[in-house]
């Protein structure tokens, strides 16, 4: 018993600790964005490396979940004869939920994993190491441009994601199904609100990215520099960033109501 | 635990050959002069400074002064060769960058490169890679100049370059140089003070009187060869600057 208090408080304590380390490398890439220079160039590369190489993968994603949407939520709103709110539905579930929170599980995959895997090669083979001997700070010139990438990006790939959702859906229920193209988007229009679905659609992708940021950059700096350590922390960025995202989907999702 | 009770002074100016064996913490030395590592207990001192407790930005004016050659060369892969080199500089001067590729261009020449700056480091073979990375660690022309094996995967020809070169930045320079290798011929020849580190702790003094040691250690890692090279080496130095080459028939 007292070996199993004994190992939830040392869990706990690492647990705290961890966290202390991930908010203490969060404020060094604050503090690196606030100080001169600006990276712009490296910070450019990052989002084409995150942003626009993820555009392809987001764009496809979409289209195929409006796809099932479209074909899952007309056959089920016909049992009601409602399949005149598909446009209404697709719209606020896609904008509110799926949207952000699909897209930031895809960015995770293809774009977190990918640079921590970048960080965590450049730990394994010293160029951090050679970057600090340069008196050149590591997170300045690798973790924030990559991190700012990520929560720029973000919201950017989730509004692609949504309207190629849409444009799905549309596709199944208007162009198969045979719905009104006009009741469709006039549904969509009139339930979608630019304030509170969007605005919330928006604060969740930008959360997503900035968190997602924060853990794939903070995993490639922190994992052990071998081949072994570089892909348990590129796992543990896909697992780690794909519970927290849904967690905080959660959060502001509650919060937002209030 | 690597070091137990180590205490060495490396001189200014001089150039100090760090030998042991695999595993002795000649690596772990180096990166602990670097502030790159800390030690569990005692103090690091670079040029009167205590590295223990320095935050990253007070031990980055600390290593302005500092070059680092690292094992694999530690080179940013997504740069070019001129990028690379040029890092430092960008990072810590003013220079412009026609004036910076031109700085690039005259370091590269010093170790043996001509026209490679547009390339990636995937892109060179070993020993360009080595010595890619030995141009960036002087390109800031540093006081102190650390080397990792600077002689490992080079062929005769370059190893003869680099350690012309490393005794030349010290000659001129007055550079202080601290060199790890296993290729013992060259290191021998530049070599001011040798410390050899066993079980933790080190023997240090001249080549001469490492040649001249009764320890154990230090017979058992020279060998009697090494001692004897050891005992040419200082017979030639009394001879004057001008056995130099000779020494490479040694």
């Amino acid at each position: 018993m007292i070996g199993l208090i004994r190992s939830l408080g040392a869990q706990a304590t690492a647990l705290i600790a961890g966290l202390g380390r991930v908010a203490n490398f969060g404020g060094s890439i604050v503090i690196a964005l606030l100080k001169p220079p600006t990276r712009f160039g490296f910070f450019i590369r990052a989002l084409y490396d995150a942003g626009v190489l993820s555009v392809a993968l987001i764009c496809l994603s979409g289209f195929t979940v409006g796809m099932v949407l479209g074909l899952q939520l007309y056959t089920t709103l016909t049992r009601f004869g409602a399949e005149e709110g598909l446009g209404a539905v697709v719209g606020l579930s896609l904008v509110r939920e799926l949207g952000p929170v699909v897209a930031g599980l895809l960015v995770t995959g293809r774009a977190g994993s990918a640079i921590t895997a970048e960080i965590g090669s450049m730990k394994s083979t010293e160029q951090l190491d050679g970057l600090r001997m340069m008196a050149i700070d590591p997170v300045h010139f690798v973790a924030m441009p990559r991190a700012l990438a990520l929560t720029i990006a973000m919201p950017l790939l989730n509004g692609l994601f949504i309207v190629f959702a849409i444009a799905g859906a549309y596709g199944i229920g208007v162009s198969v199904q045979g719905l009104d193209g006009g009741v469709y988007l006039s549904g969509l229009e009139s339930a979608v609100r630019f304030g509170d679905d969007v605005g919330q659609s928006l604060l969740k992708s930008l959360v997503f990215g900035l968190l997602l940021g924060l853990i794939a950059t903070y995993k490639g700096h922190s994992c052990s520099p071998d081949a072994q350590g570089v892909a348990r922390a590129t796992t543990s960025t896909v697992v780690t960033a794909s519970v927290v995202i849904l967690l905080s989907d959660y959060v502001i999702t509650a919060l937002w109501d209030v | 635990m690597v070091f137990k009770g180590l205490e060495c002074h490396l001189r200014k100016g001089e150039i100090h050959l760090l030998l042991g064996g695999s595993g002795s913490g000649k690596s772990t030395l180096l990166r602990m002069i670097g502030g790159l590592q800390q030690p569990d207990s005692g103090e690091v001192r670079v040029a009167g400074r205590l590295l223990s407790g320095l935050r990253e930005h007070e031990l980055g004016e600390i290593r302005k002064g500092i070059g680092m050659l690292f094992q694999n060369g530690a080179l940013l892969d997504s740069m070019s060769v001129l990028e690379n080199v040029g890092l430092p500089l960008r990072e810590h001067t003013k220079l412009t960058k026609p004036e910076i590729a031109e700085r690039v261009k005259q370091v590269l020449h010093s170790v043996g490169l001509e026209d490679v700056e547009p390339l990636l480091p995937r892109e060179l073979s070993g020993g360009m890679l080595r010595r890619v990375a030995f141009a960036r660690a002087i390109v800031m022309e540093p006081q102190i100049l650390l080397c990792d094996e600077p002689f490992s995967g080079l062929d005769p020809l370059n190893v003869s370059r680099i350690e012309d070169l490393l005794t030349r930045l010290n000659e001129e320079l007055g550079l202080t140089i601290v060199v790890t290798s296993h290729h013992m011929a060259s290191s021998l020849r530049m070599a001011d003070q040798m410390i050899l580190l066993r079980d933790g702790a080190c023997i240090a003094g001249t080549p001469e009187e490492l040649a001249a040691s009764d320890d154990e250690g230090v017979i058992g890692f020279l060998g009697e060869d090494g001692r004897a090279f050891l005992a040419l080496l200082h017979e030639m130095r009394d001879r004057g600057p001008g056995s130099a080459a000779s020494e490479d028939r040694v």
